[in-house]
């Protein structure tokens, strides 16, 4: 399933190793997820869900889901999407028995709910008393998620504090932005990404960008991280720590876990969150069969690890997702069923449209996924036009057959920290969801605490490096670094911005922001 | 007779419910939702062996209540009575221990003294190094708190009582021998009104004039991610102050015992993650991997001379049920609600005397 030729992409892959699954040994390459080398490997189901044990499979890759958790070396829980693998790696399934692959309890999901409706539990066999205590401690036997703990993990934990004048929370195109704008005029910056890569998503958008000419239109995705990373690492007052996952903020200060075992810190003056974007899910029958993935879960496997996700996909959403998936997709030379879209229109750009179809894949508007189906994997799907009220048209379900299914139906901004640090949140759909509300120099309603990217609303990459750029200036002003010459260039940044939202795509997020706009601005 | 009673916590739903099966009219106020405040919030162990002997009958009473409650209310509170553990990490504190443990047994309580190599039979992952002595009692467990909440709440409504969430009490006013309870624009008579608020009682009681002054005690808890069942019995540390136990649903939940605030205040500290994880993996070594899923803080009350504050005041009408303090709310709060019910019934009840807020 590996790709060894790509037209665009040249995968140099470790040195090979060899992991353990189950007890049995897995080949697999330096440099990729435990969760990519066991997909390579043909395994589909990763896990089993908690309470019916349905089979449960790779999804996001960003470490999102959980669906990926499995016991590694001993420890539980592990999202294996976001470790890499090392010779000798013991992984073990979890929450079955004898594997996830063969769980005896997947019974459980063809009767509990004709026995035990959802929260029935605390409603069924309450007396006599020694049946309700029998029952109890068989429900407790059932509970429970990960393996029990086999031994204490061989790692010495460190305490680290650290001041800086900019956190920036996010290492994708919206915090490196920041991280450069910020640290460009002075400021004491450190930069926190939980991947041992910078780009975010970046590094797997291997199409070329759209925009105005200065906004590094016409490069590919992957390369603008590198450009990004390239002018981080000319300034010398830039702490950047990788692998480091932010899990709070207290006050002001951010509290990340540094290469697993290390407990930081960072005292800061001003924080930018930059931390992103969740992907959606689409309810349908088997939305959780493995198989069913999320559009950029698919890019990681393909486009970072050079993995084919399956022979045949198909592809639910047109947007511009939905549509550059698809073709990347066939450039890795994987079959694309059909896409599928519910709008009458088809979503994204109309060159990317014109393109998929040319190359043959049909575009269904008006039309929906009703199902999934398939034992322990998608082994085809059912889709069906919909009428004006969004109704299945009766008589028009038809198979497709298809052993992947990409979910491309957008995203939800990863607000958790804004709710930590108490900002003022909105729910705007034009933005994807909950957002905070903002000056239009991106601080949010704590003072001090900025948003860049997607987390401040669904974007493009193009305008989170912009808002990185206002976020990243704005911080450094109000701090008391860069004078005029910074000021100049946040007007200039500002204005950029609202060019760049002013064509005809950018009408929904300008009429979104408009809602989530707040009026108290700090004065420079 | 009617009754209000404010705050939809233990307290107030155990005394409501066994009000309401009295056939007396009661509505509960609840200025959030059920939940909220430390019943909805704190872990869920409970034990007769606790160090006020003023208390250990009502422990033993509530355990007894909580076997029989579930099938009174069709409720299961996913009780398991599979021990607590009380460990001292220094030689005072194993004095203590010894005392408390003197003590309980005297009043009916079944635990003993052990070692921490004893500890091991229930606990195979517990590192003896970390205690030097602890005591045991079988008779306890953990209780999911929210079904608690829940099958109390559906108990009530069984025998009529009205739970009003999201209904904050803005203003008492007395009316001769009618007390008059404000909220949310509404205006209601009652013959009485019972203060279980909890951490917000001092408020209420400031409504009627009554100077309460308990101490208000801010705790912080989290919880890790699921694993199988793995830690059955209770464990509290009295040295540090760290409790951990597994819940019903797999997670490792565990805190510190509170410290006294100015103000009631639910705010997270990562000084708390950090000094929880410390003590809790020299407990227990294997828990060193896991990853802290949630962390919450929650404010509870206790009485000036760290015993509830339960009975009539000077007002005519109002009625003190707070105060209940560090580790056993939870576990006292069912039976005090059964006698305070029989107080405000009956007019009199000798067995909470020594509680009367007049003491204070």
């Amino acid at each position: 399933m590996r790709l060894e030729s790509h037209p665009i992409v040249d995968f140099k892959r470790g040195k090979e190793v060899t992991i353990y699954f189950n007890g049995q040994p897995v080949k697999a390459y330096e440099g990729e997820t435990i969760a990519a080398a066991l997909y390579a490997a043909g395994v589909r189901v990763f896990s089993r869900s908690f309470r019916f044990h349905r089979p449960r499979g790779f999804f996001c890759a960003i470490g999102k889901c959980s669906q990926c958790m499995m016991e590694v070396d001993g420890v539980p829980n592990i999202r294996t999407c976001k470790v890499y693998v090392r010779d000798g790696m013991q992984i073990r399934t979890q929450n079955a028995k004898p594997d996830a692959e063969n769980d005896y309890f997947a019974i459980i999901d063809k009767l509990i709910d004709r026995f035990f409706p959802h929260g029935s539990h605390y409603k069924k066999f309450n007396s006599p008393r020694l049946l309700r205590e029998f029952m109890t401690k068989q429900m407790r036997k059932m509970a429970g998620f990960g393996n029990v703990p086999r031994n204490v993990p061989d790692v010495n934990t460190e305490y680290e504090v650290m001041e800086a004048d900019v956190a920036v929370i996010g290492g994708g195109p919206g915090g490196l932005s920041a991280a450069i704008h910020a640290a460009k005029y002075g400021a004491k910056v450190v930069l926190l990404d939980e991947n041992n890569y910078l780009g975010g998503q970046l590094i797997k958008q291997t199409h070329r960008f759209f925009g105005s000419g200065r906004h590094k239109a016409g490069t590919r995705g992957i390369r603008i991280a590198e450009i990004l990373e390239e002018e981080l690492m000319q300034y010398d007052n830039v702490d950047i720590r990788k692998e480091t996952k932010v899990f709070g903020i207290y006050g002001m200060d951010v509290a990340g876990v540094q290469n697993n075992s290390k407990l930081l810190r960072v005292k800061a003056r001003k924080i930018v969150i930059a931390t992103g974007a969740y992907e959606r899910t689409l309810i349908f029958e088997n939305n959780d069969l493995p198989g069913v993935y999320g559009a950029g879960g698919v890019q990681t496997l393909m486009n970072v690890f050079g993995i084919k996700p399956g022979n045949k996909g198909l592809i639910v959403g047109s947007g511009n997702v939905g549509l550059i998936l698809t073709y990347q997709l066939l450039q890795a030379g994987v079959d694309v069923a059909a896409i599928v879209e519910a709008m009458p229109r088809i979503g994204g750009y109309f060159v990317h449209a014109a393109k998929v179809r040319r190359l043959g894949v049909p575009i269904y508007t008006r039309h929906t996924i009703v199902k999934a189906f398939g034992e322990k994997k998608v082994e085809g799907a059912v889709i069906a036009q919909l009428d004006e009220r969004w109704n299945v048209v009766e008589g028009s379900e038809r198979e497709i057959e298809c052993d992947f299914i990409c979910v491309a139906v957008g995203l939800s901004p990863a607000h958790e920290l804004l709710y930590h640090v108490g900002a003022e949140m909105k729910f705007v759909p034009e933005l994807g969801g909950m957002v905070p509300l903002r000056t239009r120099f991106n601080e949010t309603s704590v003072k001090g605490v900025y948003v860049a990217g997607d987390v401040a609303g669904i974007e493009e990459a193009t305008a989170a490096i912009m808002e990185g750029r206002i976020a990243g200036i704005h911080s450094a002003i109000t701090l008391g670094y860069g004078g005029d010459e910074a000021k100049k260039e946040l007007d200039e940044a500002v204005k950029d911005l609202e060019e760049f939202r002013a064509g005809p795509f950018g009408e929904r997020i300008v009429c979104g922001l408009e809602k989530c706009v707040l009026e108290s601005e700090v004065m420079l | 007779m009617k009754v209000a009673i404010i705050g939809a916590g233990v307290m107030g739903l155990s005394t409501a419910y066994y009000l309401s099966k009295s056939g007396i009219d009661v509505t509960v106020f609840e200025q959030k939702y059920l939940l909220y405040g430390a019943s909805g919030r704190n872990s869920g162990g409970i034990t007769p062996m606790i160090d006020r002997e003023e208390l250990i009958p009502f422990a033993l009473e509530s355990m007894k209540l909580y076997d029989t409650l579930p099938s009174e209310v069709d409720f299961n509170f996913l009780l398991r009575k599979e021990g607590y553990v009380k460990l001292a990490s220094s030689e005072r504190d194993a004095e203590t221990l010894k005392e408390e443990v003197w003590m309980q047994n005297r009043f009916g309580v079944s635990s003993r003294i052990m070692t921490p190599e004893d500890v091991r039979d229930f606990i195979p992952d517990f590192n003896p190094d970390s205690a030097v002595l602890a005591s045991y009692c079988r008779e306890s467990g953990v209780i999911f708190p929210w079904p608690v909440v829940w099958g109390l709440a559906k108990g009530c409504r069984k025998h009529g009582a009205e739970i009003k969430t999201q209904s904050r009490v803005e203003r008492i006013e007395t009316n001769g021998s009618k007390l008059i309870v404000y909220s949310n624009g509404e205006k209601y008579r009652f013959d009485f009104v019972v203060n279980s608020a909890g951490a917000w009682s001092n408020e209420i009681s400031k409504m009627v004039g009554i100077e309460l002054s308990n101490r208000i005690i801010k705790e912080e808890v989290c919880v890790t991610e699921s694993i199988k069942p793995y830690i059955n019995p209770y464990i509290y540390d009295i040295s540090s102050g760290v409790y951990v136990t597994q819940t019903a649903r797999g997670e490792i939940i565990g805190g510190i015992t509170g410290m006294e605030v100015d103000k009631i205040d639910t705010s997270s500290t990562i000084e708390f993650a950090i000094r929880y994880a410390k003590r809790v993996v020299q407990i227990i070594p294997k828990l060193k991997g896991l990853a802290m899923l949630r962390q919450w803080a929650g404010v509870y009350d206790e009485g000036r001379d760290g015993l509830p504050v339960i009975g009539f005041t000077e007002v005519e009408g109002f009625v003190q049920a707070n105060g209940l303090g560090k580790h056993r709310g939870m576990v006292i709060a069912p039976a005090l609600g059964k006698e305070l019910a029989r107080l405000i019934e009956k007019g009199e009840n000798p067995s909470i005397k020594k509680f009367n807020p007049e003491r204070l």
